[in-house]
């Protein structure tokens, strides 16, 4: 029953998606009358489609094949209800749910002067709807039935039962899907050549992308603080294809937030802002093809099915190709003879938005040179953490240095004598803060010594441009800002001075790493609500005052037979003991891993900055009245 | 400005997608990593033996039938799950196999072989990695096939399964049957 309400949404969301990007009209009172029925019902009908799926969850409803491929009755609740996105079905249907938003609200855009701009906008959006949505239909159709009667479920994979997890992805698509917006807006720009004093383009742009750049933020950090604590490597980024593909989007909206800035006050780099709207959007979907395709290997493939990467390449030349060539054509009437100074606000902008493109650049090259190397030479190779660490590292450095800085500079042109005035405190205040941090850590390494001085460099800048509230600095700005110094301290402190050791213990054996002595107590068997584990109990002092008592635990799921590690975390502001459990026997004493990550908490600290900065100004953005309701 | 600059990003764009659809065309296995060593002779290498330091295993090994290099370690759980195939292959005819034991300790390796079987003819030490690193390895367990001739005639990343047994057997064989 609920199979044929969720298919019948997504075959009448498809005729609507249709209907949109192909419809005319001949008054403002028909667009109005006939968008409003398209864009509310491809809301609703995406919204049953995606909840059907999810009540099928919900009840165990194990005729629909989706269901019965990756749940179980045993499951915890919140597990069923995030197990609808966490298959390649489901999460499509969570995809077409989020761009269905996106497209109401490009809708609520509306007003008499842009009514032909919105809908060029909502054509092109309505194209993508239209284009995912025939995706999951032809290859994808999470309402399949199953052949036979079957009373339970195949579960669902148990390294992804995990609240973080939970939550990633529908953060992580109101990121990814949120920069559609910007690009259908890019495209009618680009299509209807609007100009600025008549349709302020620049601002809508701005609105979605910074939507979609918050959530994106955090989405991100969230699958981080999974992979943190749930595969058990005590690190929480490898440079992974799919990590990768949400990074590279990441950096290019980060630039975008940015140069909208220049467009905003001086209403120059107008093309640059269209192709950066363009490509962002676009690696969100090379993105999406190198998950579902199964080109690449990774920890996050969904399902190896070509046929699948056949559409959604086909697909993405389509947008590309058309998008690329209207760039070509139409960005002549875009062009801007206004110049700045290299000491400006623009042109720190600009010229970090050439180092956040080249990290992009880098990135990708990265990504996808294995594909290339196979193509020309038919070799296999891979490239790894040090290729990233080596290139990126020193393209950033510089990048950092300016963000300090920046946001202090004048439009137009600024003086090199007042910057350095403006600056000396803070200059001074970092080199202090760098000294003690180094003092109390007694942490010697080129490369961290150049991160904290970075690190600090940030927020000592933003600290004071709060304190002495120096003009140009916008709180929203220097929220983000200073969670960005938060993060590079969290990352350099926990990658440059990462403690390891690995040891097998029997009960009763001790370690030491650093001043922390770890007694392994007992071994248990414990039996939780869809698993069983062996949960050993390590007690943790220091100096003989107790810390705490960690309890690393190796699951075995018996629905799907897949055994997973908990990493056991204690963590405070100074530091994560991180324990994880390996293999072993109570003969032969199980194989123990120990990690001590300084100040690992501090990037997710920082994270919560930039969002609550990104959502303020998301605030700001509305208020407004940029989108009228 | 010469507005040709604006076409750049179409072509980039469009190269891209021609590599990868050329890729998804093509039959091919992701997981698969051929090796830089595939048809070049084995690598020269010297290690301890598992059981006895004074014995030194090396190149001798090669020469008179297909040889296994199986690099593993008592820390690595695939290699337990892999242990069953070594052992079987151990039983057919034809093949020796070497083991090189991977940053591990001696003592526990030594236990773990008794109780899991020994199917190696010998067992060599790669204490600090040394002899992985000549070898090109890409991660624990895996495993080269030489032929007589000291020629590395193929590479297998990750555990051996019931799954790629009977694929990676059939090399071996075929190999076998070439050369005789």
């Amino acid at each position: 029953m609920i199979n044929i309400v969720g298919n019948t949404s997504l075959y009448l969301a498809l005729l609507l998606s249709a209907l949109q990007t192909f419809c005319f009209f001949k008054t403002e009172k028909k667009f109005i009358k006939r968008y409003k029925f398209f864009v509310s019902g491809l809301l609703i009908f995406s919204s049953i489609a995606f909840f059907s799926l999810m009540y099928g969850y919900f009840v165990s409803d194990f005729t629909i094949l989706n269901v019965f491929k990756n749940s179980h009755s045993s499951k915890p609740l919140i597990y069923k209800i995030a197990a609808t996105w966490g298959n390649h079905e489901g999460s499509m249907l969570l995809w077409i749910l989020v761009l269905t938003i996106f497209n109401f609200l490009i809708f609520k855009l509306h007003n008499k002067q842009n009514l032909k701009y919105v809908y060029k906008a909502l054509q092109i959006q309505g194209f993508i709807i239209f284009g995912f949505m025939l995706f999951t239909i032809l290859t994808s159709n999470p309402f399949q039935n199953v052949e036979s009667f079957q009373s339970e479920g195949w579960g669902f994979n148990p390294i992804l039962q995990d609240p973080a997890l939970a939550i990633h992805p529908p953060f992580l698509y109101i990121g990814y899907v949120g920069f559609s917006a910007a690009f259908s807006l890019a495209m009618a720009t680009l299509i209807s050549q609007a100009k600025i004093a008549d349709v302020p383009w620049h601002q809508y742009i701005k609105t979605f992308v910074m939507i979609a750049w918050t959530f994106l933020t955090i989405g991100i950090a969230l699958g981080s603080i999974w992979a943190y604590y749930e595969l058990g490597w005590g690190g929480w980024w490898f440079w992974d294809p799919v990590e990768n593909a949400s990074f590279m989007p990441w950096l290019l909206g980060t630039a975008l937030i940015h140069s909208l800035m220049i467009v905003d006050k001086t209403k120059s780099l107008q093309i640059w802002v269209l192709l950066l709207s363009i490509l962002t959007f676009l690696l969100s979907v090379v993105g999406t093809f190198l998950v579902r395709s199964g080109i690449l290997t990774s920890v996050h493939t969904f399902a190896l099915d070509p046929s699948r990467g056949i559409y959604i390449l086909t697909f993405m030349a389509i947008l590309g190709g058309y998008s690329f060539i209207l760039f070509f054509q139409k960005s002549k009437y875009f062009f801007s003879e206004k110049y700045f100074s290299f000491l400006s606000k623009e042109g720190s902008i600009l010229f970090n938005n050439f180092l956040m493109v080249v990290v992009c650049a880098t990135v990708f090259l990265g990504t996808i040179y294995p594909l290339i190397i196979e193509t020309i030479l038919d070799n296999k190779i891979s490239v790894g953490e040090p290729y990233f660490n080596k290139t990126i590292i020193p393209i950033t450095i510089p990048a950092i240095l300016l963000m300090g800085v920046a946001p202090i500079f004048a439009w137009k042109k600024d003086n090199l004598k007042r910057i350095i005035k403006i600056s000396s405190p803070k200059i001074i205040v970092t080199i202090i803060l760098t000294l003690s941090f180094l003092y109390f850590y007694k942490f010697i390494n080129f490369i961290g010594i150049i991160g904290i001085f970075l690190a600090f460099w940030i927020i000592s800048n933003n600290l004071l441009n709060l304190i002495l509230k120096t003009k140009g600095c916008s709180k929203e700005t220097i929220l983000a800002h200073f969670g960005v110094g938060l993060l590079i301290l969290g990352i350099t402190s926990s990658s440059v001075w990462q403690e390891e050791s690995v040891a097998r213990m029997n009960v009763k054996d001790q370690v030491t790493i650093k001043n922390y002595t770890i007694v392994f107590n007992e071994i248990n068997e414990i039996k939780g609500q869809n698993y069983v584990a062996i949960q050993g109990n390590f007690l943790v002092s220091s100096k003989k005052n107790k810390i705490t008592n960690l309890k690393p635990e190796k699951r075995l799921y018996p629905v799907t037979n897949i055994i997973t590690t908990e990493a056991a975390i204690h963590t405070n502001l100074v530091r994560d003991l991180y324990i994880v459990l390996g293999n072993g026997n109570s003969n032969d004493g199980w194989v123990v891993r120990f990690y001590i990550n300084p100040l690992v908490i501090w990037i997710w600290i920082g994270v919560v900055f930039m969002f609550v900065g990104g959502i303020l100004s998301i605030k700001k953005s509305l208020n407004k009245k940029i989108i009228i309701g | 400005m010469n507005k040709k600059i604006f076409l750049v990003p179409a072509v980039l764009f469009f190269l891209l997608i021609g590599i990868f659809f050329y890729l998804l065309l093509i039959d091919r296995d992701p997981s698969e990593l051929p090796s830089m060593l595939i048809n070049k002779e084995a690598p020269q290498f010297k290690a301890k033996s598992l059981f006895d330091e004074k014995i030194i295993i090396s190149n001798t090994e090669f020469g008179e039938e297909i040889v296994l290099i199986n690099f593993f370690a008592t820390w690595c759980s695939p290699c337990r799950e892999e242990h069953q195939f070594i052992k079987k292959l151990s039983n057919e005819p034809g093949i020796k196999l070497i083991g090189i034991n991977y940053k591990d300790k001696n003592k526990i390796a030594k236990k773990w072989l008794n109780e899991m079987g020994n199917p190696y003819s010998k067992v060599g030490v790669d204490k600090n990695g040394s002899i992985a690193i000549d070898w090109g390895l890409y991660g624990i367990p895996e495993t080269y096939v030489v032929d007589k001739n000291g020629i590395v005639q193929y590479k297998y990343i990750g555990p051996i399964t019931k799954k790629t047994y009977k694929k990676f057997y059939s090399q071996i064989k075929s190999l076998n049957n070439e050369k005789n």
